[in-house]
């Protein structure tokens, strides 16, 4: 058993010596709203900095989140050229909730269905929300869980710097 | 049937040993392809006794629940495993859950037309009528297949999956064997005219089997010994058809005779059918759910009773709750039989208009009602069972309705204000009673004091025609009043003080204070005061949590 464990902990320590920023996992099958299958390599924004919100439709402070940034979210876009990407961990229950709500909501984000919770898994989101953020090269650089209300201001100080070109 | 955990070492040992040849070659090449990530949750409480919310004495004074999981991925590659340790389980937490281990580990190679995963693996096959295996870690519900699971995709548009395997229970594993195929059309990737279509078409089957081997039952009356089946199958259908806003998803399920001890060893075929029709547009959207369940358990091993080992999925169609007395009598499927309806609504008032205001209303309207199936008992084990019309309906088993208007009043007030109503029937969990009927008033004040200070208020009521009795002991009767205030500083610190109280009818005085700081993605959460016994509901499942009173801790971290 201490052969096992020293390898694995070898194996570790050896990924975190590579420490270099995660890129978003690409073969990973999500579903848009109209029910195509595409895979997490879909997520891109030509070089230009990424938000992915692990959302719910049940889940308050979610929605709280989603719709203080759509408020600012066009000004967003203009002055940083930044993308949102909604990922939905509804299972069956509320999957087919998910469009209604989106459109009853008025958001204009990307929205991809995870039913399965692979991308969820593969992200390592334990609770919603969960909000990502991904700099030119698809590396994960900042990650954060829960919202308050308010705090879309400090995410958008962090994209406003990725935009520059500063370190985060 | 179940099997103990003595096999689990080597799959474990084999497991590193690729996940260390994987990543060598990397090493040599000196190539930084790969990546470690992982998440880690750690969650205790320290429980006293309290006779009026019913929690009892816990020998070891500190319960704690943990694990960690740890994901490799280079490339299309990746593996994993999952330590969990139960020393001893948290309340509510089945016993046989008491240990640490590895309990999930898997390898897998994904491209975009094929993917293959060996040891532990989730899976859906279209909504779950016929399959899902799933985990949800505040419910203690882990139903993994171990075994092999591969997709393919030979062209556009269409998708095959195939798996067999068998299920997770605690520590060890079902005896059945489950196996399943999955097929998946998109028509309009299938068919080039339809491309550009506005109208979208999925079409999808799956067929599921479960092996297991024979036992003894006998019937009740001749005390014959029944005849089981070894290999049972279930088969779905499934349309998921988009045209702009409109949209319309359909599953039929079918299962074959499948006498269990959940359906008393009847030899009645099962069937369920799931329908969701919507319309949406900017501002509007609306939605209904129709369901029929029939007979519709599925379970890897006959005998298991509890909420464990199922196959498959039921989801239940009723809205989910998140304030504390709306949610009060969630819902839980009842796969045995039910009938339901569910409409949604919701609807935003432009801003500048009468009801608008300043900055625009929101209104959500959502309505439910369940009831039995319209059936008829033609005999015991070893029969058909029972027979149903298939559009009649039993017993009510659970309505709702709740308005809520949410709308922002200045920059820096918004204000929630919610109407419930919920009907519910005990017999949903197993006990005879009148239906309670409640009525639920809610505010709920968020108060941005400036960028870095929030506070939020809300007040809940509570209505009821139940009243406590001692000898059912349901500590939900009566009529109740909470308050709860939370205060923020910034998104990393916040306090919360709620209170939950019986004044009328009822017994009880739920008290509680939390304090949590949140930076980045970890997250620690300390609690003191009194927690209700009652179900606890997250993802569309239900299970029951025993009272308690004391000390909760929660750390959670991904990285």
């Amino acid at each position: 058993m201490k052969k096992i464990i020293l390898t694995f902990a070898a194996t570790l320590l050896f990924g975190f010596a590579m420490a270099q920023n995660a890129k978003i996992p690409e073969n990973i099958t999500l579903k848009t709203l109209d029910g195509k299958t595409v895979e997490s390599s879909i997520i891109q924004n030509d070089g230009k900095p990424i938000i992915i919100s692990f959302w719910a439709t049940w889940c308050k402070p979610c929605n709280r989140e989603l719709n203080a940034i759509k408020e600012v979210y066009d000004e967003w876009r203009e002055e940083t050229g930044v993308k949102l990407v909604a990922i939905s961990i509804d299972d069956a229950r509320s999957a087919s909730r998910v469009k209604p709500h989106v459109d009853g909501n008025e958001w204009e984000y990307e929205v991809y269905l995870d039913q399965n919770q692979e991308f969820k898994r593969a992200m390592n989101v334990i609770n919603v929300p969960h909000t990502f953020l991904i700099n030119g090269k698809g590396e994960i650089v900042w990650q954060h869980t829960s919202y308050v209300d308010g705090s879309e201001e400090e995410l958008f100080e962090l994209v406003r710097k990725l935009a520059n070109g500063e370190e985060i | 049937m179940i099997k103990q955990r003595s096999n689990l070492r080597t799959p474990f040992v084999l497991c590193v040993a690729i996940l260390a040849c994987f990543s060598t070659p990397t090493f040599a090449q000196g190539i930084l392809g790969g990546h470690v990530t992982g998440n880690i949750q750690l969650d205790g409480q320290i429980s006293r006794r309290d006779t009026i919310i019913g929690s009892n004495d816990v020998p070891e004074k500190l319960l704690t629940n943990a694990r960690a999981d740890i994901l490799y991925t280079n490339g299309d590659f990746s593996a994993g495993l999952r330590y969990e340790a139960y020393l001893n389980p948290m309340l509510g937490f089945n016993n046989q859950y008491k240990g640490q281990g590895i309990a999930n580990y898997f390898v897998s190679y994904k491209t975009q037309d094929f993917a293959i995963t060996a040891g532990h693996y989730y899976e859906q096959f279209g909504n779950g009528l016929t399959l899902r295996a799933y985990e949800d870690r505040y419910l203690g519900l882990d139903n993994a297949l171990f075994g092999l699971n591969v997709m393919y995709r030979p062209w556009k548009g269409v998708t095959f999956k195939g798996l067999i395997g068998r299920q997770r229970v605690y520590w060890g594993m079902g005896e059945g064997i489950v196996r399943g195929l999955d097929g998946e059309l998109n028509l309009n990737e299938i068919v080039k005219p339809w491309e550009e279509s506005r109208t979208r078409i999925t079409l999808g089957g799956s067929f599921v089997s479960k092996y297991e081997d024979d036992e003894t039952i006998l019937s009740e009356i001749s005390g014959y010994k029944l005849n089981l089946p070894k290999n049972i199958g279930a088969g779905s259908v499934r349309l998921d058809l988009s045209h702009g806003g409109f949209g319309l998803q359909a599953e039929y399920a079918l299962k074959g005779q499948d006498p269990n001890i959940m359906n008393n060893y009847i030899y009645r075929t099962g069937q369920a059918l799931w329908l969701s029709a919507s319309y949406s547009q900017k501002g509007l959207s609306a939605n209904i759910q129709a369901k029929r369940v029939d007979n519709m358990g599925f379970k890897s091993v006959r005998s298991q009773t509890g909420e464990m080992l199922y196959i498959n999925y039921i989801p239940a169609i009723t809205k989910q709750h998140t304030y504390a007395f709306l949610s009060m009598y969630p819902y839980a499927t009842q796969s045995a039989g039910e009938m339901g309806l569910q409409g949604d609504f919701m609807y935003k008032f432009k801003k500048e208009t009468l009801l608008g205001g300043k900055y625009g209303t929101d209104l959500h309207i959502n309505a439910s009602l369940i009831r039995g199936l319209d059936s008829t008992i033609v005999g015991g084990r070893g029969t058909e069972g029972y027979t149903s019309t298939f559009f009649g309906t039993g017993d009510l088993y659970y309505g709702d309705l709740s308005i809520e208007l949410a709308k922002k009043l200045s920059n820096k007030l918004k204000l929630t204000t919610t109407y419930g109503y919920v009907a519910f029937n005990p017999i949903v969990e197993g006990h005879a009673g009148d239906i309670h009927h409640n009525h639920v008033v809610i505010g709920d004040l968020t108060w941005k004091i400036n960028k870095k200070n929030v506070i939020r208020f809300e007040a809940e009521w509570m209505g009821s025609d139940s009243h406590y009795d001692a000898d059912i002991d349901d500590k939900r009767c009566g009529d109740w009043i909470m308050g709860l205030v939370e205060y923020n500083f910034t998104s990393a610190w916040f306090v919360s003080l709620s209170d939950q109280y019986a004044y009328h009818d009822g017994i009880g005085n739920y008290y509680n204070i939390s304090v949590g700081y949140t930076k980045g993605a970890t997250r620690l959460q300390l609690g003191y005061g009194k927690q209700r016994e009652g179900i606890i509901c997250i993802g569309g499942v239900c299970r029951q949590v025993p009272a308690s009173n004391g000390l909760t801790f929660s750390l959670t971290t991904s990285f």
